[in-house]
């Protein structure tokens, strides 16, 4: 009986350090998928677009236009263009080159840096405060960002992104539609 | 001696039944996560440095995701693609809005609100359009002049941005510390 007894204690295994290997590989994945976090810029749609029941007095706002100035060009890399089999989506491209013009009212700009110290520049305006219906007093007028054809999600974000910076709290979009050529 | 090793005996503990139930926390809290990141296409989106982070999410929000060849795929399925013959009209991002709307009113998920100066009455939960850097505008365009159909009224857009440019490399300074 003795013999068998030790013959049992033998096959028993610590098991341990294993599940705390596993539940720091556990930890360490989760964590490395979820490292970059995703945010958000918000935009207001004209809801009074084809609905409206009401007269309304035409607001001053600032016009952000943007222009492409070379539309630049795509590199897939060693893939090629094509379907991804493994994903069945299209595969990515970089682009290269690719420069837009500002047009911050009349003023032409050609950097992002340039779109935001002017805006900050027009946000510290006293003219640029328009009447506000709501509170009854003043607030700094809107703007509209309008994106010309052939600009990228990237140019309307980043310019979002600077209008928001300079205080512009109400960012309205228009301007053409269509693709690039 | 004898009571010495009765006592020994009672104090140890299995602790199987902790892991297991430990273990299965986790797999199900793992599964949960990777359910809710399916209606996420691997995108690269653009750097903003002044945006909010999305750290609480509304629960219901709609996520459309377009690709850069203007492709849009809500929840894991083609809605409209521009490349594809049967796919390229663009009332199908019209039909596709339209149909989150209903359902999601239906469902209670999404609400429907008055807003001062609007006949029609507007959608209080906003929609996020997550769309890669390199996607050129039009498509969204298109979408946000869809959003503001009477029939459909999404009136808040956010516009999903990253604190990283995975193509780049570059960094918020606010990752950086």
């Amino acid at each position: 009986m003795s013999a068998l007894d030790d013959a049992q204690e033998e096959v028993k295994a610590d098991m341990t350090p294993m599940i705390d290997v596993v539940f720091l590989m556990i930890i360490f994945f989760i964590c490395i998928e979820f490292k970059v976090l995703e945010s958000k810029l918000d935009a207001f749609l004209p809801t009074d677009k084809g609905s409206q029941n009401t007269v309304v007095e035409p607001q001053e706002q600032l016009s952000i236009k943007i222009h492409v100035q070379s539309a630049g060009t795509k590199d897939y890399g060693r893939d090629g263009p094509g379907i991804n089999p493994n994903t069945e989506r299209p595969n990515r491209f970089k682009l290269t080159g690719h420069l837009v013009k500002w047009e911050v009212g009349p003023k032409p700009l050609y950097s992002i840096q340039e779109v935001k110290k002017e805006l900050e520049r027009i946000a510290s305006d006293p003219a640029s405060q328009v009447p506000d219906k709501a509170t009854g007093g003043k607030k700094l007028m809107s703007c509209v960002i309008e994106a010309y054809p052939g600009t990228y999600y990237k140019d309307v974000a980043e310019t979002n992104d600077a209008a928001n910076a300079a205080g512009f709290e109400e960012v309205n979009f228009g301007g053409g539609l269509g693709p690039g050529k | 001696m004898n009571v010495e090793k009765m006592v020994k005996e009672t104090i140890e503990m299995d602790m199987t039944p902790m892991i297991d139930c430990v273990f299965l926390l986790m797999i199900f809290f793992v599964l949960v996560i990777d359910l809710s990141q399916k209606n996420l296409e691997d995108l690269i989106l653009p750097r903003a440095e002044f945006q909010e982070p999305d750290e609480s999410p509304p629960e219901n929000r709609p996520i459309l995701n377009v690709l850069q060849n203007g492709t849009v795929v809500y929840q894991g399925v083609v809605a409209y693609n521009p490349l594809d013959p049967e796919k390229n009209k663009l009332k199908l991002i019209y039909d596709l809005l339209f149909n989150i709307r209903e359902q999601g009113v239906r469902t209670n998920a999404l609400h429907l609100v008055d807003k001062e100066g609007v006949a029609a009455k507007v959608i209080d939960e906003p929609i996020l359009i997550r769309a890669d850097k390199w996607t050129e505008w039009n498509v969204v365009g298109e979408i946000m002049k869809q959003c503001s159909q009477p029939k459909i009224a999404f009136w808040k857009v956010q516009l999903a941005l990253s604190e990283e440019d995975k193509e780049t490399g570059e960094k918020n300074a606010s990752l950086k510390k």
